[in-house]
């Protein structure tokens, strides 16, 4: 089982701005929501896990070895990360080409790179269109082949930075299947939200980062029925708890089928 | 006199073959606030710039059909003479910041320079943009000094100032945080109670119910469903276009729940607060 | 993040003279040391942009500059003055190596021009706001689109290394090695190169956009946020830097 080790982590980039002020985390087998304002630091402590940056002080043991004994190209094998904007990744001029890039640079001959690639676009519903120009196609096209680009390195550990940015109901519908079966394989998946509905609906954990520390942490179930602290984090509860609320129930709902159980009833 | 006007509209960009505007027609009133809805491929954008002007003068391409703002047609103007009167405001806002001023205050007035109006006023329409949309705090600050959400409503001023009869928003709040999205909506929240007209394309169903007068459904370039909230998501088959209702709207069918007046089922929190329950 | 502009805030008399005044400075004093060859007049116009600079309170700024030029400056002393067609005169011998008067005097003049050179384009952009001279430029008659094209560059290269930044983590964190020798570098090139290029392509076209719907293509007359300002004295500066120039190439036609 995977095991990323968190123990007092703190983090500036100038002196006088300090962005972590102490995190300590053990993160293993469930899928986790990492949710925040902008500038609460969730993006800086992803960078660190992914070995981008290196901890000012405190360490990061991802199966017991320190990242900071290696550089982030070598850590890349054991962590993935699907980075916010497509269009900050993508040079080749085929499809295919562009998600063989990750299995290439981590030692796996072309072969076998191109089976995870195509595997892996096949995943996120692209397969027809392995051999166009990433740049003929639609944004939200790009941001899958940006997240096939990191299934096909197959890293024991995935990280995405807000997946469903920009998505419609049928792209977040593959996301969620997609985190589904990360999780089947035992992959650790960490996932930085800004969509509370798919935070509650998808991941098991969630984490609230608020100025630079970890403000709440636990099951989604009672992180997201937490209205009081999400408030101090200046976020809304999902949509799900709030129609919950209007009927007047008190408890924790994290979909809408479990409402709909809740009320029939 | 309606004050959007589409009629027939049918686009197609440059070396391609399939139709993203699909005999297009429809009106707006002055004052309306329309949602456009539609999963990402339907043409939401594509419309987007046909009101905007930018479709057919800036992206070439087999144009036929009407589009009709105030009176004037589109296509038989250009581009200078449109600009003041539509106001477009899209995803990115770092992309919408011009770069050559250095502070909010004279990014506002660079739209107001082109068009060519005269000092005074220039100063007072930046003064109550400034206003309008909760920025006066920051106007001397650095354009790109500022966060995505000031950002975006720096842009939305900029466009606001040349009092355009209506204001196009194409996803403004996709790149931003709840915090930036939620000061987005509000500042949207002001401006129609201005009476400006609006349409904005988005996602986020549950805040087109709570603003929207009427909602524009797309799919594959053609309209679906033209209607109010209500009407629009109290359909059996949004599925099949690519898009689900808002959450309340969800739970209230599967448990057959709807308003006793109007015999439709409820699209905003609000409407089931005043329910008995 | 800063825009790439070496302004120095700062209130002195330089500072408040109009920026055509002291763009037509440039113009005339790289002229005129070129025009009239003469050390004294040179070495005095040198003095005089070195004077205005102080006077400007920005002095310390230029040091810097000039001495980086440094190497420009002993290069032109030893090419000069070992290998100048007219060298005749010893003037002083270190071992082989000789030194002849004709060509270090000439170097002297060459490294006094380089001097003003750098001094008058230091007057003028170490004193003058970038958007205050495009914007006089645009008054006098300059075409608006070259005038942003000029300044939205200052600002969006710099915010160009945060993508940069951005894109550089985004393919390491694929596996690609950026640290390293030479080669490894190298082979990092192509996968920053490609984004960058991309990613300004595509903002370009949506801040075209954006600018479209600003009005950028309005026909008509411009109007301005920023009231004229007056610039006193300006009329007077500007006809004697022109006598000055003129008297220079009296001087040069006569002599």
């Amino acid at each position: 089982m995977t095991e990323l080790k968190i123990d007092s982590l703190h983090f500036s980039y100038t002196s006088d701005a300090r962005v972590l002020k102490g995190i300590d985390l053990r993160l293993n087998d469930k899928t986790t929501a990492i949710v925040g304002q902008n500038g609460a630091g969730k993006t800086t402590f992803v960078k660190l896990l992914k070995g981008l940056l290196q901890p000012d002080e405190g360490v990061i043991t991802l199966n017991g070895q320190d990242t900071k004994d290696s550089t982030a190209a070598n850590l890349a094998k054991y962590v993935g990360m699907v980075f916010q904007n497509p269009n900050d990744q993508i040079f080749k001029n085929k499809v295919v080409n562009e998600v063989m890039f990750g299995p290439l640079n981590l030692g796996r001959n072309e072969r076998d790179s191109r089976d995870k690639a195509l595997a892996a676009l096949k995943k996120v519903g692209l397969e027809h269109r392995s051999g166009n120009n990433p740049y003929d196609l639609s944004l939200s096209e790009r941001k899958m082949i940006s997240i096939a680009s990191v299934l096909a390195m197959d890293t024991d550990v995935v990280i995405f930075d807000e997946p469903t940015m920009g998505q419609d109901f049928a792209g977040k519908e593959t996301i969620k299947d997609i985190i589904s079966e990360l999780r089947n394989h035992g992959k650790l998946v960490l996932c930085i939200l800004h969509d509370m509905d798919f935070a509650a609906e998808v991941f098991e954990r969630a984490i609230v980062f608020n100025q630079g520390k970890v403000l709440l942490d636990g099951p989604s179930r009672e992180v997201f029925a937490n209205k009081m602290v999400l408030e101090q984090a200046f976020l809304e509860q999902p949509q799900v708890m709030q129609v919950a609320q209007a009927f007047g129930l008190e408890g924790s709902y994290l979909t809408e089928d479990e409402l709909i159980e809740r009320l029939k009833g | 006199m309606s004050i959007v006007d589409v009629e027939g509209l049918k686009y197609k960009y440059p070396d391609t073959d399939k139709l993203v505007l699909d005999d297009i027609s429809f009106k707006v009133e002055k004052g309306e606030f329309i949602g456009l809805i539609g999963r990402n491929t339907a043409g939401k954008s594509s419309l987007c710039f046909a009101l905007s002007g930018l479709i057919p003068h800036f992206f070439k391409g087999a144009y036929g059909g009407k589009v009709l703002i105030d009176g004037a047609e589109i296509k038989q103007h250009d581009m200078g003479e449109i600009a003041a009167n539509i106001g477009l405001v899209f995803e990115n806002p770092f992309s919408q910041m011009t770069g050559s001023k250095y502070s909010v205050y004279e990014e506002i007035a660079f739209g107001l320079e082109n068009i060519g109006i005269e000092r005074e006023k220039m100063i007072s329409r930046i003064d109550e943009s400034l206003e309008l949309l909760d920025i006066t705090a920051i106007k001397d600050n650095n354009p790109f000094d500022l966060s995505g959400g000031q950002m975006q409503r720096v842009a939305i001023a900029s466009v606001i100032a040349m009092r355009p009869d209506v204001l196009i928003l194409d996803e403004p709040t996709s790149q931003l945080d709840p915090q930036g999205s939620a000061e987005v909506f509000k500042v949207v929240e002001n401006l129609t109670n201005e009476g400006i007209t609006i349409i904005m394309a988005e996602h986020k169903m549950e805040k087109v119910s709570q603003y929207a007068d009427k909602v524009l459904l797309l799919d594959n370039g053609k309209i679906i469903d033209y209607d109010t909230p209500a009407n629009v998501f109290s359909r059996d088959d949004l599925l099949e276009f690519g898009i689900a209702a808002p959450v309340v709207t969800r739970v209230a069918k599967a448990l057959g729940i709807k308003d006793a007046q109007s015999g439709e089922y409820p699209v905003t929190l609000a409407e089931i607060s005043r329910e008995n329950w | 993040m800063g825009s790439m502009t070496l302004y120095v805030e700062k209130n002195s008399i330089i500072h408040n003279i109009d920026p055509l005044t002291k763009l037509l400075y440039v113009f005339v004093s790289i002229a005129a040391t070129y025009i009239v060859p003469a050390h004294e007049f040179v070495l005095l116009v040198a003095a005089f942009s070195l004077l205005l600079l102080v006077l400007g309170k920005v002095f310390v700024k230029i040091l810097p500059i000039i001495a980086i030029s440094i190497i420009l400056i002993i290069s032109i002393i030893i090419v000069q003055g070992m290998f100048h067609p007219d060298n005749e005169t010893i003037l002083f011998s270190v071992g082989v190596i000789t030194f002849y008067q004709e060509g270090l005097s000439y170097a002297a003049l060459l490294t006094l021009r380089v001097i003003n050179m750098l001094s008058a384009f230091g007057v003028l952009i170490l004193t003058t706001k970038p958007d205050e001279l495009i914007e006089r430029l645009i008054k006098k008659g300059m075409s608006p689109k070259i005038g942003y094209v000029f300044l939205s560059v200052l600002q969006i290269i710099p915010q160009m290394r945060a993508t940069m930044a951005k894109i550089t983590d985004a393919q390491r964190s694929r596996g690609m090695e950026t640290e390293g020798n030479l080669l490894v570098r190298l082979k990092a090139f192509f996968p920053l190169i490609g984004p960058v290029v991309l990613n300004s392509l595509n903002d370009t076209r949506e801040r075209a956009i954006a600018l479209e719907m600003r009005g950028f293509n309005t026909k008509g007359k411009k109007t301005f946020l920023n009231e004229s300002q007056e610039y006193p004295y300006r009329k007077v500066m500007q006809l004697l830097l022109a006598a000055g120039l003129i008297a220079a190439i009296m001087w040069r036609i006569l002599l």
